[in-house]
């Protein structure tokens, strides 16, 4: 099969598993619903590597060919055609959306990636949600998610991208919101979908801006190229990279937009660790990166990128300093990760672009397995715990549960970049990127230079937080929270395997592709041909040539592993009793700050929310004020009716005299008017 | 030969008793026969044009009325007796009860004067095969 | 019934009205109540109305017949199918109210005779007073009401019904004198009978003997026999048969002599159209016959096949003359003609309603049928 025919089997694959889950809870078999899900996703798991070979040996494929439908009055009646040029999806006036796919590497490595984590964590879920209401709902809007993260990879074409940016989003509500029944949860639903949409807002208006700036073509590729032709006008395109971002934002969960992220929480954690974790919330990521020949062309708004990324990144971590709740300090964790992304993506045009969109994706990449490695374990631990997450009421569970203990262990190293495992391999990618934008970049270099010391603090906060929620939670004498009761107990086999298989992917994935002087993976990246044109952009403006790969930086490798060490020090020496421990006046102020996120949500709710209610109630008021008139107007025919209704009273003769009486005035117009 | 005109006339004078029946009598079968009624006014009416014409449609008309007049007539049985199994009682009057909420019902104002029932001392024969006594304690 | 359209006065519209009036009092008084109901006065004025409506009818629409026997039956039936209706809406008895129906039936049925619907007569006849009035007395009887009832004796909105019924009437009546030639004749100020002429009973007697004649003629065996007899025809009805137009193109002429207005006035006249055509095929037939005779006198030896054919158009001849004859009488065959008519022009319609009766008699039988029998 062609890599082209592998992605349309990995679609259809994810829909077929769509559609039959429900059909499993019509036939009474609710208890099997994992069932299309996990072979749905192992399936185009399966295909997608082979697609990733296929890419991989023979190259990006070509134009997406369309089907047509060909209806005939002969047998055998219609006929599946290729055609040359993609299926047309809708056509008005100059707007033309084709169901056109990018197989590149980009999107090859993303298909990968998202189809490989979701299974093993199909799996897990088959365990944690054992016995749950609603368990076809959980599954059958997991592979619609899985469907719509496909198919927002695999789009090469703007409105495709947003079908699927809107599927998942879609997705994500309901799942957050699956306990609906309680209040917290669908608060947290409505958030996410209200803040996002926020974003979206800018991104479907960027995208109407880019079609008509780029020649009214809605393919990415077609776009990219018209653009590189004919260079637009620098304004546009600002405004539509600024635009695009502003949706990536949302969907990203960086500052201001990251508030639903945290409440995103409310959720089941599988779903925590698929949706919030791995996949979507990178997916403001990969619209960055593939869209990186636009911003290779604006430098300024690349900066503002960088900061972007810069301020949530340490933001973030820092809230995720003092909190108690395990998965908010994922959650936290998460958006401050996305913030490193952001910051190697505001590094395009900086430095060689394949570089800089090889470190985001790469840590991407890790990221998806070691977070969703420490979700699936928190999710682990949850369950031991009987739904109690907050890391103050166990501790010691080392013996208890040894397999999740392990696992999370490494979770937590790689994330904090403790050397040879794959998130150091990432994050220096990206420290480096930022050091190089430092040194080379030509107006921005004190930026790039304040981002990169910005980075190399956030490292160290990760390392200690991160530490800090392992100490508490495993280390120091045996504590169980009342609700576990007698239940307390190693997560059975089903939910084991996943995090073994994550944890060694956890361990090994950065290893395999990216060490010391292999750079396979930025390499396979870079034949990417949207990469490849901003590379050219790049050397246009720059009058340089691109760096081909890029090279281990022993210095700044260093300085990441000693901010990952000191943190990890720091937290050894505070948590390893288990126990909280008090804080010193002099910090009282920023660990304040720190436990009350910042006070961000209180901003929110002074500029945002209050001044919308008292709009609310004043428009309301008003509202009473119209609706007393109308009903004012709707008491006068009231009035008259009070006078008709005795006439309706039920009697069948009665209303045929009626119809007589008025038949007979009407013969009486016909015989004396009409016929005169 | 008559002219079309009188028997227009007459179907007229048919049809508008058979219409003041229908609007008038509260029973279920005289209203339908009523019906019936201005359904021949009808029918005559049909005939005379015919006649008129000097062609057949009419009558071919005719026929059809009446055959859709014996449907009408099986269906309106059958509903009469399923609405009398219901409230045991012929008067249309009592199906009210989709009036417009808040209207009262329509009652009849005043009293229905029983005429007196047949003299009692009457003698009665008793029923066939049964003893004079039984019938005697009545 | 002449003396009272003399002496009633007054336009139209004042006595219909007067009629309208008196039927509302008349019925209004007749229908049962528990109080109030006054037979006496109903009568009084059933009759008055009945009597200003006749005497309106024949004022406007003249005499029904010439005839006096279908004048008499046209009087007895329409007066005795009025008499039964009313009957039957005044009755308090049911029963008796379906026998009155059953009277109705048969009066209708009169006049569906005098119209010259012998089947549809008997049908009715059949279906009417034979099954749909026996079923409804076995419904009746079932129901079997002793004493007084609310659905007997009373009525729901007597004045008002009887109000909407009568000026329905009275709208309906006005319009049928409005569309009638007698009330264009009326707008023209000039008098003259209606478009069914009717025909003298010696025209009818001379147009039969021809038909007797046309029949001799075309049986004849030989040439000899056949001219012989063709020629005292010819001597006979020389004024019919192609010398004379005063009979065929009596209706023309009467046409042309009137004023263009007039002509425009009973243009719609479809009955004196349809005589018209019948003349003119008579005409037609006349001539024919008389050429073919005159082609077979001058040949002394005609052929066989000649002979037929002239024989024939006399035989033609014969049933034209009846037809016309035979106009505003009973047709012949009229069961045949209709049967043949169903099952030809109208088969589509025989099937449905066909249809439609099998349809209504299983909702029929499923709506009475008893639920707990079907539970």
């Amino acid at each position: 099969m062609s890599s082209t025919a592998l992605a349309l089997t990995v679609l259809a694959t994810l829909l077929a598993s769509t559609i039959l889950t429900p059909l499993l809870a019509q036939l009474r078999l609710s208890r099997y619903a994992h069932f299309p899900a996990i072979l749905g996703f192992a399936i185009a798991s399966v295909l997608s590597l082979f697609m990733l070979r296929d890419v991989f040996l023979l190259g990006p494929a070509g134009t997406t060919p369309g089907l047509s439908l060909d209806l005939s009055g002969t047998y055998p009646f219609f006929d599946l055609n290729l055609k040359e040029s993609p299926t047309v999806w809708f056509h008005a006036g100059l707007l033309k959306v084709t169901f056109s796919l990018a197989i590149d590497p980009l999107s090859a490595i993303m298909l990968a990636t998202v189809t490989f984590v979701a299974t093993w964590i199909a799996v897990f879920s088959s365990g944690y949600m054992h016995g749950e209401d609603g368990y076809t709902r959980f599954f059958t809007i997991m592979c619609l998610f899985v469907f719509c993260m496909c198919l927002l990879v695999l789009a090469d074409n703007f409105f495709l991208l947003l079908a699927g940016w809107e599927g998942v989003g879609l997705c994500s509500y309901l799942l957050v919101g699956y306990y609906y029944a309680k209040p917290s949860a669908a608060a947290a639903a409505r958030k996410a979908f209200l803040v996002t949409r926020l974003g979206d807002v800018g991104f479907v208006l960027g995208i109407f801006l880019l079609w008509s700036a780029g020649g009214y073509h809605t393919d990415l590729s077609a776009i990219f190229a018209h653009i590189q032709q004919h260079s637009a006008s620098h304004g546009t395109l600002t405004a539509a990279c600024l635009l695009l971002f502003c949706g990536a934002v949302g969907k990203s969960a960086q500052l201001p937009l990251y508030v639903w992220l945290p409440d995103a929480m409310e959720g089941p954690t599988p779903v925590s660790a698929l949706i919030h974790a791995a996949t979507m919330v990178t997916a403001g990521v990969y619209l960055l990166a593939r869209c990186a020949p636009l911003f290779v062309q604006v430098p300024y708004v690349q900066i503002y990128i960088c900061a972007t990324g810069g301020l949530t990144a340490i933001f973030a971590a820092f809230i995720a300093l003092t909190q108690t709740d395990l998965k908010r300090i994922l959650a936290y964790s998460t958006v401050s990760q996305l913030g490193y992304m952001f910051m190697a993506l505001g590094t395009v045009g900086a430095i060689t672009p394949s570089i800089a969109v090889a470190a985001a994706i790469f840590h991407l990449f890790t990221h998806a397995f070691f977070k969703a490695l420490l979700f699936l374990g928190s999710g682990s631990v949850m369950h031991a715990m009987g739904g109690v997450i907050d890391i103050r009421k166990f501790s010691g569970l080392r013996k208890l549960m040894p397999v999740t203990h392990i696992t999370f262990l490494i979770g937590c190293a790689a994330l904090a970049g403790l050397p040879l495992l794959s998130g150091f391999w990432s994050k220096d990618q990206i420290l480096d990127s930022l050091h190089h934008a430092g040194e080379h970049s030509l107006h921005y270099r004190v930026l790039y230079e304040g981002v990169f010391l910005v980075a190399l603090l956030t490292a160290g906060l990760t390392a200690f937080y991160t530490f800090r929620a392992y100490f508490l939670t495993f280390w120091g004498e045996e504590r169980i929270p009342e609700e576990a009761g007698h239940h307390a107990h190693e997560s059975p086999r089903v939910m084991r395997v996943p995090l073994i298989v994550l944890a060694v992917g956890a361990v090994i994935v950065g290893l395999a592709v990216e060490s010391f002087t292999r750079h396979g993976f930025s390499k396979f990246l870079a034949t990417t041909p949207a990469i490849q044109m901003a590379n050219k952009t790049y050397e246009r403006e720059h009058n340089v040539r691109s760096q081909s790969s890029p090279h281990f930086n022993w210095k700044v490798a260093g300085m990441g592993t000693t901010a990952a060490l000191l943190g990890l020090a720091a937290a050894f020496a505070l948590y390893r009793r288990g126990e909280m421990v008090a804080v010193p006046a002099i910090l009282k102020p920023a660990h304040g700050l720190s436990l009350n996120k910042g006070y961000v949500d209180e901003i929110f709710q002074g500029i945002i929310v209050k001044p919308a209610e008292i709009a609310a109630t004043g428009t309301r008021q008003f509202d009473g004020l119209l609706d007393s008139l109308a009903r004012f107007v709707a008491f006068i025919p009231r009035l008259f009716a009070a006078f008709l209704r005795p006439l309706q009273n039920g009697l069948v003769q009665f209303y045929a005299l009626g119809m007589v009486l008025g038949l007979a005035v009407f013969a009486f117009f016909i015989v004396f008017k009409v016929s005169r | 030969m008559i002219s079309v005109w009188h028997f227009l006339s007459v179907a007229a004078v048919l049809f508008a008793l058979g219409l003041i029946g229908f609007l008038t009598r509260r029973n279920l079968i005289t209203m339908f026969l009523s019906a019936e009624l201005m359904i021949q006014g009808v029918v005559l009416n049909l005939l005379a044009f015919a006649r008129f014409h000097a062609n057949l449609s009419g009558q071919a008309f005719g026929l059809f009325v009446i055959a859709v007049a014996a449907c009408e007539a099986g269906l309106a049985m059958a509903l009469i007796i399923a609405m009398y199994r219901r409230t045991k009682s012929l008067d249309s009057s009592v199906w009210q009860n989709l009036r417009e909420t808040g209207v009262p019902a329509t009652i009849d104002p005043d009293a229905l004067i029983q005429p007196p029932l047949e003299l009692a001392d009457d003698p009665k024969l008793p029923a066939a095969g049964k003893k004079p006594q039984e019938v005697a304690g009545v | 019934m002449n003396l009272l359209a003399a002496t009633n006065s007054g336009n139209a519209i004042g006595q219909l009205a007067a009629a309208v009036i008196l039927g509302v009092v008349a019925i209004h008084a007749l229908l049962p109540r528990p109080k109030g109901r006054s037979i006496a006065l109903g009568v009084f004025a059933g009759i008055a109305a009945v009597v200003v409506i006749v005497s309106w009818i024949v004022r406007q629409f003249g005499q029904p017949s010439q005839g006096q026997v279908s004048l008499v039956l046209f009087w007895l039936f329409s007066g005795g199918a009025v008499l039964f209706s009313t009957i039957f809406i005044a009755q308090r008895n049911p029963a008796r109210g379906a026998i009155a129906f059953a009277f109705v039936i048969v009066n209708v049925c009169g006049l569906f005779l005098l119209l010259a619907a012998p089947f549809l007569m008997a049908a009715t006849i059949v279906i009417y007073a034979g099954a749909i009035i026996v079923t409804f007395l076995f419904v009746l009887m079932l129901s079997n009401a002793i004493g007084t009832s609310n659905e007997n004796d009373r009525s729901r909105e007597p004045l008002l019904g009887s109000l909407a019924g009568f000026s329905f009437l009275g709208l309906v009546l006005f319009a049928l004198y409005q569309g009638s030639p007698t009330a264009a004749a009326d707008a023209l100020k000039s008098e003259y009978h209606l478009p069914a002429v009717t025909m003298t009973s010696t025209e009818r007697t001379t147009l039969l003997t021809l038909a007797e004649h046309a029949g001799v003629v075309s049986i004849a065996a030989t040439r000899e026999e056949m001219l012989k007899t063709a020629d005292g025809l010819r001597e006979s009805y020389a004024d019919l048969l192609g010398t004379s137009d005063s009979f065929t193109d009596e209706l023309d002429l009467a046409r042309t002599n009137r004023t263009m207005g007039e002509r425009m006035a009973v243009r719609s006249d479809v009955q004196a159209d349809a005589i018209k055509a019948q003349n003119l095929n008579l005409k037609r037939a006349v001539r024919k016959a008389l050429n073919g005779l005159d082609n077979l006198s001058m040949k002394p030896e005609a052929t066989a096949a000649e002979f037929k054919e002239s024989t024939e158009d006399f035989a033609k001849l014969r049933e034209e003359t009846i037809l016309l004859a035979a106009r505003g009488e009973l047709p012949a065959r009229n069961v045949a003609n209709l049967g043949y008519a169903l099952y030809t022009d109208y088969l589509l319609a025989v099937e449905m309603a066909g249809t439609v009766l099998l349809i209504a008699t299983i909702g029929a039988v499923s709506i009475a049928g008893r639920k707990e029998a079907m539970a």
